[in-house]
């Protein structure tokens, strides 16, 4: 889907650490996750600020590893801190979803 | 750094020299792209713009990973490159002239309204 750019603001720093969560991975991949999932829009450059963010607020781990071609890549893996965010995130998450929801269904 | 490369900025060209033999071997629009994000960047650059040394050297790292892995730039960067540019500048914290003027006003007139 298109012009999700200014919803999906604040959530894709949740949308990335839980794919990180998943499994250790690295901005190229995040980023054709999230294009498969349909966040068609989302480009790596989006991705890159975040895990910019994330690895300042030391939420994940980073390991420089070489690759088969060009330069080293940026692994990112999730540690304590980043589990405690996603679990917030999941829960401010719900209650958000919930009352729109909620408020969808009286509206209409 | 040391006293001299503060005073000249030797450090900083000797970065830049690095920067620019590594932007030769990146294609050509991603040679354009980086011409554009410098462009955007320096909005945000402090007195010196040496703060700006690490993101751009992050950028660079960026653009030449997603050379190797063939894609197009448009497909890394998206249309909005000033977008980017200013998400990169805050993210990092990256404090402009501008910002540094305004915290000083705020202290001057603090300080007048004897706060």
């Amino acid at each position: 889907m298109e012009d999700l750019t200014e919803l999906l603001k604040g959530v894709l720093e949740g949308c990335v650490l839980e794919i990180i969560n998943r499994n250790e991975t690295y901005g190229y991949e995040i980023t054709r996750r999230l294009n498969a999932l349909g966040f068609t829009d989302v480009v790596e450059g989006t991705v890159y600020t975040i895990l910019i963010r994330l690895e300042k607020n030391k939420l994940v781990e980073v390991t420089k590893r070489p690759s088969d071609m060009g330069p080293p890549r940026k692994f990112f893996a999730i540690n304590d801190a980043g589990r405690e965010e996603l679990q917030k995130f999941w829960r401010k998450w719900e209650f958000v979803s919930s009352k729109i929801n909620e408020l969808k269904e009286t509206e209409s | 750094m040391n006293f001299w490369e503060r005073i000249t900025g030797s450090d900083m060209t000797k970065e830049f020299k690095t920067f620019e033999s590594r932007v030769k071997k990146l294609p050509a629009e991603y040679q354009a792209a980086w011409e554009e994000i410098n462009v955007n960047l320096w909005a945000h650059a402090d007195f010196t713009g040496r703060n700006l040394i690490p993101i751009l050297d992050g950028v660079l790292g960026l653009l030449e990973e997603s050379a190797a892995d063939g894609q197009r730039v448009q497909e890394v960067l998206g249309d909005d490159i000033k977008g980017f540019c200013s998400a990169l500048a805050g993210e990092e914290g990256a404090k402009s002239v501008r910002d540094k003027w305004r915290e000083q006003l705020n202290t001057t007139i603090a300080k007048k309204l004897g706060k």
